[in-house]
């Protein structure tokens, strides 16, 4: 099995700008269900059930989508949105664009981790391994630039990366990693 | 000079063999200023120079008073305590007595050069965290060693700018918990946390941050090095806490003390080793030294006593 197939992508975070303006208790009463307080976030909350997507919206335009598993959801979100809006009979763009800015996956390496020793060959300024505040090893990657969480248990978590070529590459560079020093 | 002369002088500086018998006994008398053979008795030097202290101490009170050193340099104060203090005697240097009438003003004398010895904000600030870290550090009954380190690491800290947009007493307190994880006696983030008045949360991120901008490469924490400390808390034997030891070895060496916490897994193994010593203490009073919960401690008991063998005689919680 490629190592692409083995990646579970749990989490994408994208952004996108929908008008210059929006005005929020409008869009409040027109989506159904929506949760906008501006005493506690300045922003509204629209959970879709499907996709089973959050939706952040603010009065700058800026719409934030989160929870989508993969880049296909976050697009049909966005324009579920856009389509409800306009129904509402609120200005929007049509075909804003989308930025990726964030995708978090999971990875099984397959094989128990001795994470003290992987912090010690990896080198101890490379990683940062605290079991007092956290069971995972963190390690920074510099290229791709994304961060990987260790665990004992031998699944990595993969944060940070705007792409998912870098995931792969990532974990590849991980795993070549810990073959070398013969932790896995 | 010519070659013999200097020859000469350097035998003179340091004589360490008879030039008679060759024995390298020799015995400096200081009262008759002689240096003397031991073997043969040959005096080998006249009027010879004394070079320790014109007077005898007989006390620490005596040595304090004579001494002509002040105190070692030290990090645990802003200027390194190599500034001179207006000494809190009211005498004068012959060792008189001053004058009531003068007493005022010396008390502000000595209060104005205590004001000025900080020169500038930056320093302040210094000054006021050695202070904060002096008060945290005694508070933790933290030996002198472990202070300075402390200190060395927020100096650095202070140079590399990381202080700004921190509170001081925060950064103080991640330098103390990485001063005690570098000297091998770490306090657990609980015990720094009690101290101060930020959070657990706080000193450990600091802790994180300061540990990479200064690469301090600080080793993760064993929990052997927690086994001396909770021990003595717990007033457990030696046997004890050798026993403690054992366990934390050998769970090491079969890969279970990786991912946990090592205060947990030091609490089971002490847990464990009161049990087979027969000096038992609850699992409550062994969580409470830990900072952990008794469930913690259960589940790492469990888990070392089945994968490691132990045979432990089953006993119920009351």
């Amino acid at each position: 099995m490629s190592e692409r197939e083995k990646i579970n992508i749990e989490n994408i975070v994208a952004s996108t700008s929908l008008a210059e303006h929006l005005d929020l208790s409008r869009i409040a009463l027109a989506l159904d269900g929506s949760e906008y307080e501006p005493e506690q976030f300045p922003g509204l909350i629209y959970r879709l059930q499907e996709p089973k997507t959050a939706v952040l919206i603010f009065r700058s335009g800026k719409v934030n989508c989160t929870g989508a598993k993969n880049l296909a959801n976050v697009k049909l979100t966005i324009e579920t949105i856009i389509q409800k809006l306009k129904k509402a009979g609120i200005e929007v763009y049509d075909t804003p664009e989308i930025v990726v800015q964030n995708i978090v996956a999971v990875y099984d390496l397959e094989a128990d981790l001795n994470l003290t020793d992987i912090a010690m060959s990896l080198g101890l300024e490379n990683v940062e391994y605290e079991p007092e505040q956290f069971p995972g090893l963190v390690y920074r990657v510099e290229e791709p630039k994304v961060v990987l969480l260790l665990f004992g248990s031998g699944k990595v978590v993969c944060t940070g990366a705007k792409e998912e070529s870098e995931i792969e590459q990532a974990v590849i560079k991980v795993k070549k990693e810990l073959q070398k020093v013969g932790l896995i | 000079m010519t070659e013999t002369e200097k020859k000469k002088k350097e035998n003179i500086d340091e004589i360490t063999r008879c030039p008679e018998c060759s024995s390298t006994q020799l015995v400096r008398d200081y009262e008759r200023g002689e240096l003397i053979c031991n073997n043969c008795g040959i005096v080998i030097d006249e009027s010879y120079i004394d070079q320790g202290p014109e007077w005898r101490a007989f006390d620490s009170e005596q040595n304090e008073s004579r001494a002509r050193a002040g105190s070692p340099m030290t990090f645990t104060i802003h200027d390194k305590g190599l500034s001179t203090d207006i000494s809190w005697k009211n005498k004068d240097s012959y060792g008189k007595s001053i004058p009531t009438r003068n007493r005022a003003q010396l008390y502000r004398l000595r209060k104005w050069q205590k004001r000025i010895k900080v020169s500038n904000a930056a320093e302040r600030n210094l000054s006021q965290a050695l202070q904060e870290l002096e008060r945290m550090a005694s508070n933790l009954s933290i030996p002198n060693d472990v202070r300075e380190t402390a200190a060395v690491i927020y100096r650095k800290a202070v140079k590399q700018n990381m202080i700004r947009g921190r509170s001081i007493e925060g950064v103080v307190a991640g330098a103390i918990y990485a001063a005690c994880r570098i000297t091998n006696v770490p306090r657990t983030l609980d015990e720094i946390a009690a101290v101060t008045r930020v959070k657990k949360k706080e000193i450990g991120r600091t802790y994180r941050i300061m540990s990479r901008y200064l690469k301090l490469n600080i080793m993760p924490s064993k929990p052997e090095d927690y086994v001396n400390r909770f021990c003595s808390k717990l007033k457990l034997s030696m046997d004890a806490r050798k026993k403690a030891s054992e366990i934390l070895k050998m769970a090491e060496d079969s890969d279970l003390t990786s991912g946990k916490g090592p205060t947990g897994v030091a609490a089971a193994a002490i847990y464990i080793a009161s049990l087979l010593t027969e000096e038992r203490r609850t699992q409550r009073a062994v969580a409470e030294v830990a900072g952990v919960t008794e469930v913690t401690i259960r589940n790492r008991y469990k888990e070392l006593t089945e994968k490691l063998d132990l045979k432990v005689e089953q006993e119920l919680e009351a």
